[in-house]
């Protein structure tokens, strides 16, 4: 189970409006206990994916507003950040514009560098005309083949 | 005085719930071979069938990535810190897998 606090929960929603119809990308600092988290704050990050950081020439096809690139260096600065103040990355959150907020094969192949198991959440936040939507939280299973839905408070 | 390799949180599971583990340093390839022998599932999750690191796993030395050093052969001194950093990226559009739990 992953728990937000309301701030995280509207920052997420705002960094996702103000991208639209472009996708964002951000990561979720909080607390481990178990496999529960606490998210105390979201952590905007840039979306930087280019063609170049596709995985095949079929990259050409696509754009920010079906891509999404964390840059590793924005994941090391949020994580410094957070083992200071005795917190954790827990999590990440993406947008889908205009897309339901369920992972593609594409979110999963992506998430492959994170490892799976509860200890680290995938967040989904959907917009709609311009306006944040639902937002769901999805667990990577051990062996990376799929995702499961979490429960978010 | 050893050199502080920096795992990520999902990682950490297979390294006994680490979040750091100290090394002695040399040879960044050398100290994370040394890291995998102590937590022989994290090799699974760095490495490739090839042995090379996964692509979606970056390495970095200080501040830099080590493919932009002299990527395995990067020489990590004492006090210095290594950190494993997963790139993660995605996008809408495609068929999902999904299931309920």
């Amino acid at each position: 189970m992953i728990t937000l606090s309301e701030s995280a929960r509207q920052a997420i929603a705002q960094h996702a409006e103000s991208t639209y119809p472009h996708e964002c990308v951000g990561l979720l600092i909080g607390r481990l206990e178990g496999g529960r988290k606490t998210v105390e704050e979201a952590y905007p990050a840039q979306n930087t994916w280019s063609a170049e950081v596709g995985l095949t020439a079929a990259e050409q096809e696509h754009s920010l507003r079906d891509r999404f690139y964390l840059d590793p260096r924005d994941y090391m600065r949020a994580d410094r950040a957070a083992r200071a103040r005795g917190l954790d990355v827990v999590g990440c959150y993406h947008s889908h514009p205009e897309h339901p907020a369920i992972p593609s094969e594409r979110d999963r192949v992506g998430a492959q560098g994170v490892g799976g198991g509860p200890i680290f959440s995938f967040l989904i936040q959907s917009v709609r005309s311009g306006q944040a939507a639902e937002l769901t939280a999805w667990l990577l299973t051990e062996d990376g083949e799929r995702f499961v839905t979490e429960e978010l408070k | 005085m050893a050199v502080t390799v920096s795992i990520p949180t999902a990682l950490r599971q297979y390294a006994d719930g680490r979040a750091s583990v100290e090394l002695a340093g040399g040879p960044v390839g050398q100290l994370l071979a040394n890291l995998v022998e102590q937590y022989p599932q994290l090799g699974r999750q760095l490495y490739g069938d090839g042995g090379q690191l996964r692509s979606f796993v970056n390495v970095y030395v200080g501040d830099e990535d080590i493919r932009y050093l002299q990527g395995a052969n990067t020489i990590v001194p004492d006090g210095e810190t290594v950190s494993i950093i997963p790139a993660i990226a995605g996008g809408n559009v495609q068929t999902f897998k999904r299931s309920n739990v």
